[in-house]
Formats: structure tokens, C-alpha cells, sequence
């Protein structure tokens, strides 16, 4: 569904790979993890498979679409919410949503019902008349959420998405998160909160200084370490 | 003391991106480069319309000369610079006191609130220095050279130039204090700043209006005979003006001839500029940070039941109109990004009819007059094309419709619309504002000229063809080089480079096109002329869209590195 090749990316200075020769694959119906230190090259990665950085090499592939071939095609296989979306401040909640709906071509009963649908479960159904500006992190986060569920994507990329939202709406989205998979789409995102890559992730890859170290289910991660141990304990073993 | 001096210091830091141009210089030398390119060439760029200005005052100055008035040429000049002050200022205050986000992380920190507004102020006084050296030095130069002064009137000059943005800026800063602490306002605050900058212009006019009715009748035509009413009545007109600016009276007195009194003056110039200073520092202590801190309150919408949500949801539109319609209310709800985007459409126009109504051509004249355009259609023709041209180019919409993004430009480059969408989209709102100023002008003039429906017809489509490149022209430049860490929206637009560039290049451009179609028309043959005028406008055009629409999706890519 999703497979990087061997992608690196170094920023202005040329001698220290954000990103170095990362390679992994999400399957279809696989909740994928991904964790790693400050600093480590996760936004860096997704950014490059969201079409907002170009890599200096590799290849990345979104449901059977290279994303350097044929970025239009490869856009719309996805939809990512970024660690701490930046909205536009003077549209209104509902003007935006419309906006996706409409630069994804969600024909219009879908997009009634799933942004009716989403904004019941994300409680923020009275909100939208206002302007984005009005509302607090949280309730930006949720929109962006809805706004990214509109076309029903095939591949869900979130970055942290658990900072910020209440424990009833990072319940929500997990439960979002495990059906999206359930219908045979796939959800990549990344996390610092080990639990809960441990809980619902069906796979998890670790990265450190840009590399990938670890990437398996938990059980093989587990086995690898050769301990019985929590992520968390492994991931600060690892990471060291 | 020094914590001022670090404040200011970080306030016009933040406000030019300094930090941002050094880091660039160490860590990524392209874009340093760059910068650096900008930083040269505007001023250059600005040299030729400095030049005019000087050339403009001498010769004033010399007019004076001639019929024994050089004693009204200071007073103007100290009228003229103040207004403008003011006027720009507005903008800069508003934006750095009430707009921009560092107050959130200074409130926190232990700095007593008047070295806070002392610090603002002074970071804004910074540019208008800059601003007033070149306006009203060479005022001082020519007067000085002219009357062959001595060192007295450097010394004496040197302080007044020193007081001048200083005294206009801090009560405008006083009064806006006031103004935006009142509660009336709270939640309303974008629609002030609008309204405010309107008061300014509104100011402006007023000044002019009064101006021009001064001139008498107007059957005197010729502008020597304008000038001579002008000045024999300049007791009246600056006695007006001054008491509205009664320091104007102050500066002349010191400086148009120097003597003991001429001390005396500047000293209670300066008097004077203190005590405002104090004024605005003492209102400001008082009023400023408590209307920051209650917070920017935005005025909500009210509830929408489910049935007024599916029906918002119903009409599915094209991904160039989704885009046209976001880039649209993005500039029509940001204040700063309307009145540098669509504010022109609406006071050019509106200069014309003023002038229109207020010189009075007699009949027997504006029937010479309309003979005359009757007999060559041809410049008249374009002569209006270059004046709709000027709305499309001057707008600079399609320079910063990426930078006004700013840091929610992601989503833009996230969201799957083709390139094609994205260039008919944003270039549709610049050509709707530019067509709103034409349609304007239409009115402002038709009540003078008749122009016929078949006039109207040419001008328009070849004013809106002949922009067409310029408005792609712009959409390149800020596809290459957008603004996007912007903290304060005003950023996007003032500190952006592209849009001086696609206004002199743009300039450049229009001058040329309309200069030799408009011989060609006129010598040759009128057809020939509007042939290559369309040409010309239709071949760059197409050349702009091919460009973009290739390289926009990578240049995408490149946005944050
Ligand atoms: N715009 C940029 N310019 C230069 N270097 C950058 C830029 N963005 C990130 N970096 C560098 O790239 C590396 C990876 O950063 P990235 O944001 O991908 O980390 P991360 O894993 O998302 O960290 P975090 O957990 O803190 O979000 C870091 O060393 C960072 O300093
Ligand atoms: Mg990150």
C-alpha cells in the first residue's frame, strides 16, 4: 500500500542525512507505527511521502503510484494531518471542509454523510460555523481529522496525532483508525506514545538519526531484543 | 535603557527576517543569495523614481523662486511628509502593536509595559526615519543649497528632521490606543483596521479636495495661472493646513530664515515632540496592555442544525473555483490583504471622479476636448488599456497568493488540484478585483465622456488581455520564492520581494507594449496596432501558463527547503 525505497533527504547542510536510505513497506490493512527520538526524521519522512518535501534519492510508492512519477495520482491515494495543523484562520470550519470535499471530488451524499458522521463523533458539530482562528489546538486537530476523512482515503498518514486531543477523541480515532484498516486501507503514523504503538499497531518501524533500526510486529521486535520486555523498555534500550 | 535598545532590536529583527537572512548565509547559500540579490536590487530599482522626486521639488523650488514665494516650500514639503506618515504609519502601527503574536510570549515575561510600548515605538519610528529621509531631506538640501544657508540651519534643520515622524506617529499610536480599547470594538478589530485605513485616506482627500477647490473656478487652465492663484493665496491655504499641524507654523519660523528666534522654535519643536511622546507612553501604560491581554476575541457564526450543514455541502464545485473561492475570502477577510489588494480598485476611481467633479471644464472645453479624442480613437483607446492594466498589475494579487498562505500553505500543496486549477483559480481573483477597478473607472468616467459600447468593449478585453502576463508573471515569481514564515499577515505582503518586482517589471512591461502598439496604431494603422498589442500580450501569456503549469507541482516540493 505504502513502500519507501531506500529514501534519503539532507537539509541545507550537506553532511547530515535527515533522512538516510529508509526503506519499509505498509501493507494493505496494516496499522503501521512509527517512533523514534526528537529529532529522529519522522516529519521528514512523511513530509516526503505527502508530496510537501522532495527526497534527494529513493523511491516512494502510495497504493502502486510513485509519488515522483505521478504526484496528482499519488494525491489523491492519501490524506495526511500534520503534527500541529496550520489552518486557515479566517475560513470557517465548514467552508474548509467543503474545500476538501471538493478539490477531492467527494460526490455530495458521501460528503454529507461522512463529515455529519465525523463531526458527531469528534463533537465539534456547533464549532463550524466559526472561523478557524476561534478554535483552540484541540478542536483544530479535530477538524483537520474530519477534513482528511472527507474521501475516504486509501492511505491515512497522521503525524502525532495524539498530542492535543482529549482522551474521548484519541479514543475516537483509534477506533477510526482500526476500521479504516478493517475495510482494507492502511494507516501510517507516527507517535511518541509507546503504549499506544504498542496497542494498535499491526507493525512498527523505530528510527534513530534518520535510519530505521527496528521495523517488524511487535512480537518479532521482541523476539529481535530478545526480551519479553515493553516497547517502551526496548525502544530506550535501542535508542540509546 | 539596554533592555529597550534589545527589544527594539528584536522587534526590527523580526519584522525583516534578519535572523533568518544570517542563519541562511551560514546553512543554505542559494537562498542567501538570493536574498541578497533582492536586498541590492530594490533600491536600485527605486533610484529613477527618487530622482524624479528630487528633480520635482527643485523645480518647485525654482517655480517659487521666480515669483518670490520660497517662504511656502518648507511648509509643504513638512505638510506633504507628515500626511504621508501618518498614513503609512497607521498600518505600521496597528500591525505591530495590535497584529503581531509576539505580545503573547512578551506579557509573560518580567518587562514593564512602557518599555515594551517604548520599544514598538521606537521599532516603527526606525523605518519611518528612513521613509522621511527620503521625503523631506531633500526638502531641507534644496531650501538649504537654494537660500545658501550656513551651518545654523544644518544644526537647526538636523532637529527638526529629527522630530518629524516622531510627533504625528505617537499621537496616531495615542489614538489608536484609545480607539481599540474601547469594547465597543472587541471581536471587530479587522474591520477597524479597514475602517481606520480608510479614515487616513479619507484625511488625505479631505486635504485635496479643499486643495483644489482653493484653485478658484477653474476656467483658468493653464497650470502657471494655477500655480499663481495657488501661492497668492497661500496665506489662507497654509494657515488652513497648519492649524491642523500647527508645528508646521513652528518649523517655518525657525527655518525659514534663520535667526536668534530660530532657536526658541526648534526648542519648543521638540518641547513639543516629547510631551506627545509622553502622552502616547502614559495612554499606552494605561490602556495597551489590557486590551491585548482581554484577548483577540473573532466574532463567531451562530449554530447550524444538521440540515443547514448538508445544504452548505450540497453544490459541488471545479478544484479551480475551490480554489478561487478560498484564495478570494482569504483576501477579502484579511484586512492587510485587502487593503493592499483591493483598495486600489476602489480610490483610483474614486481620485478620478473627485477630479472629474472638482475641476470644472467649462463646456466650450469639454467640447474641445471630446473633439479631440473623437479625432484619434487610437491613444485614447489606449490610454484607457494602460489605465485598466494598471489594476491588474498594481494589485500584485497573483505576486503573494502563495506567501498570503503562509504557514497553512501546506495544505495547498498537499491537496490534489492540477496546476492548470491552481493558475485559473488564483489568476480568476486577480482578474475579478482588476475588472471590479475597471468597472469602477467605467462609472467615474461615463459621466464626463460617453465613451461608446464598442470602446468599452476593446478596452476592457485587451486592458484585462494585456495584464494577463503580468498577473502570471506574478504567480511565477511567488511560485519560485514565496513568503510563508510570516508570524503577522502584514509580513506576506510588505516584506515580500515579488511584489516590487512584478510591479517594476510589470511597469517595464506595460510602458513598452502600450508605447509601441500604441505608435504603431497611431502612425500606421489602427488595427495593426491592437494586432500586436494582442499578439504580444497573448504569446507571453501562454509562455507564463506553460512555465507554471510545468513547474508548479515540483516547485511544490520546494517550498520548505
Ligand atoms: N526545515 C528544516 N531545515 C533544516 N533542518 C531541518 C528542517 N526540518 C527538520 N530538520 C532537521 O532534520 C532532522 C529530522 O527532523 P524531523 O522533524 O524529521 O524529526 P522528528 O523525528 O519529526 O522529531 P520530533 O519527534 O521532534 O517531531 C532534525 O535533525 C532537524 O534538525
Ligand atoms: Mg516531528
Amino acid at each position: 500500500m505504502l513502500k519507501l525505497e531506500q529514501v534519503s533527504k539532507t537539509y541545507g547542510n550537506k553532511n547530515e542525512k535527515a533522512v538516510d536510505d529508509v526503506s519499509f513497506e505498509v501493507n494493505a490493512g496494516e496499522i503501521f507505527g512509527f517512533v523514534g527520538p526528537n529529532g529522529a526524521g519522522k516529519t521528514t519522512t512523511i513530509k516526503m511521502i505527502v508530496s510537501l518535501l522532495a527526497p534527494n534519492s529513493g523511491k516512494i510508492i502510495i497504493n502502486g503510484i510513485d509519488n515522483q512519477e505521478n504526484i496528482l495520482e499519488a494525491k489523491k491515494q492519501f490524506s495526511y494531518v500534520p503534527d500541529s495543523p496550520e489552518l486557515f484562520e479566517k475560513i470557517k470550519g465548514l467552508e474548509y471542509l467543503k474545500f476538501m470535499a471538493d478539490v477531492y471530488q467527494v460526490p455530495t451524499a458521501a460528503r454529507q454523510e461522512r463529515i455529519e458522521k465525523y463531526l458527531d463523533i469528534f463533537e465539534i458539530k456547533d464549532a463550524v460555523n466559526d472561523p478557524i482562528g476561534s478554535f483552540s489546538h484541540g478542536m483544530k486537530q479535530k477538524l483537520a481529522l474530519v477534513g482528511a476523512l472527507i474521501h475516504d482515503p486509501q492511505v491515512f498518514i497522521l503525524d502525532e496525532p495524539m498530542v492535543g486531543l482529549d482522551p474521548k477523541a484519541s479514543f475516537e480515532l483509534k477506533k477510526i483508525m482500526r476500521d479504516h484498516c478493517d475495510r482494507g486501507r492502511s494507516v501510517f503514523f507516527s507517535t511518541h506514545v509507546l503504549d499506544v504503538a504498542e496497542k494498535i499497531c499491526d507493525r512498527i518501524a523505530i528510527i534513530k538519526k534518520g535510519k530505521i533500526i527496528e521495523v517488524g510486529t511487535m512480537a518479532e521486535i521482541r523476539e529481535k531484543a530478545g526480551s519479553q520486555e515493553s516497547l517502551e523498555n526496548i525502544f530506550l534500550e535501542l535508542t540509546e | 535603557m539596554k533592555e529597550i535598545i534589545n527589544l527594539t532590536k528584536l522587534f526590527i529583527n523580526e519584522s525583516l527576517g534578519f535572523s533568518l537572512f544570517f542563519y541562511n548565509r551560514k546553512f543554505n547559500k542559494k537562498e542567501y543569495y538570493k536574498q541578497l540579490f533582492t536586498l541590492i536590487i530594490v533600491p536600485v530599482a527605486l533610484i529613477p523614481a527618487f530622482f524624479m522626486y528630487v528633480s520635482l521639488m527643485s523645480a518647485t523650488y525654482f517655480g517659487l523662486t521666480m515669483i518670490n514665494q520660497t517662504s511656502v516650500f518648507l511648509s509643504i514639503g513638512y505638510i506633504m511628509a507628515t500626511v504621508l506618515i501618518i498614513v503609512f504609519g497607521v498600518m505600521y502601527i496597528l500591525s505591530e502593536f495590535y497584529f503581531s503574536d509576539n505580545m503573547e510570549e512578551l506579557i509573560p515575561l518580567p518587562i514593564s509595559p512602557r518599555k515594551l510600548i517604548i520599544s514598538k515605538f521606537l521599532s516603527i519610528l526606525v523605518f519611518e526615519y528612513i521613509f522621511a529621509a527620503f521625503i523631506f531631506l531633500p526638502i531641507l538640501i534644496i531650501y538649504g543649497v537654494g537660500q545658501g544657508m550656513g551651518l545654523f540651519y544644518v544644526l537647526l534643520s538636523f532637529f527638526v528632521f529629527v522630530t518629524i515622524p516622531v510627533l504625528p506617529l505617537s499621537l496616531m499610536t495615542a489614538l489608536i490606543m484609545l480607539i481599540m480599547q474601547s469594547t465597543s470594538l472587541k471581536g471587530r478589530k479587522d474591520m477597524l483596521q479597514i475602517i481606520f485605513v480608510f479614515i487616513g485616506i479619507a484625511v488625505i482627500f479631505g486635504v485635496q479636495i479643499w486643495f483644489t477647490s482653493q484653485l478658484g473656478n477653474g476656467d483658468e487652465a493653464d497650470f502657471q495661472r494655477i500655480m499663481n492663484t495657488l501661492l497668492t493665496n497661500n496665506e489662507g491655504l497654509l494657515n488652513m493646513i497648519g492649524f491642523a499641524m500647527p508645528t508646521s507654523f513652528l518649523m517655518a519660523w525657525a527655518l525659514n530664515k534663520i535667526t536668534l528666534m530660530s532657536f526658541v522654535w526648534v526648542i519648543a519643536l521638540l518641547g513639543i515632540t516629547f510631551l506627545a511622546c509622553a502622552l502616547m507612553v502614559a495612554i499606552g501604560e494605561r490602556v495597551y496592555i489590557k486590551s491585548i491581554v482581554s484577548g483577540k476575541i473573532m466574532k463567531k457564526g451562530k449554530r447550524l442544525s444538521s440540515d443547514e450543514r448538508s445544504k452548505a455541502l450540497i453544490k459541488k464545485s471545479h478544484g479551480a473555483m475551490a480554489v478561487f473561492t478560498m484564495d478570494l475570502r482569504l483576501l477579502l477577510r484579511t484586512p492587510v490583504y485587502f487593503f493592499n489588494n483591493v483598495s486600489v480598485v476602489i480610490i483610483a476611481p474614486l481620485c478620478v471622479w473627485i477630479s472629474f467633479s472638482f475641476i470644472q471644464i467649462p463646456p466650450e472645453d469639454l467640447q474641445g476636448m471630446q473633439d479631440f479624442f473623437r479625432e484619434m480613437p487610437v491613444l485614447v483607446n489606449f490610454l484607457l488599456i494602460a489605465f485598466f492594466i494598471f489594476f491588474g498589475g498594481t494589485s500584485a494579487t497573483t505576486a503573494t497568493t502563495f506567501s498570503r498562505e503562509g504557514k497553512a500553505s501546506w495544505l495547498t500543496r498537499m491537496i490534489p488540484v492540477t496546476a492548470k486549477d491552481q493558475i485559473m483559480g488564483r489568476t480568476g481573483v486577480a482578474i475579478l478585483i482588476q475588472s471590479l477597478g475597471i468597472l469602477f473607472t467605467i462609472i467615474a468616467v461615463q459621466s464626463i465622456f460617453p465613451l461608446a459600447l464598442s470602446t468599452l468593449l476593446l478596452t476592457i478585453i485587451l486592458g484585462i488581455l494585456g495584464s494577463l502576463p503580468i498577473l502570471l508573471f506574478g504567480l511565477f515569481m511567488d511560485m519560485n520564492r514565496p513568503l510563508l514564515n510570516w508570524d503577522n499577515p502584514q509580513k506576506a505582503i510588505k516584506n515580500n520581494m515579488n511584489v516590487v518586482i512584478t510591479l517594476f517589471v510589470g511597469m517595464a512591461y506595460t510602458g513598452l507594449l502600450i508605447g509601441v502598439s500604441g505608435l504603431l496604431g497611431y502612425f500606421v494603422n489602427s488595427i495593426l496596432g491592437y494586432g500586436v498589442f494582442v499578439l504580444i500580450s497573448a504569446i507571453l501569456s501562454f509562455v507564463f501558463y506553460k512555465v507554471i503549469n510545468e513547474r508548479l507541482e515540483s516547485e511544490f516540493l520546494n517550498f520548505e527547503s
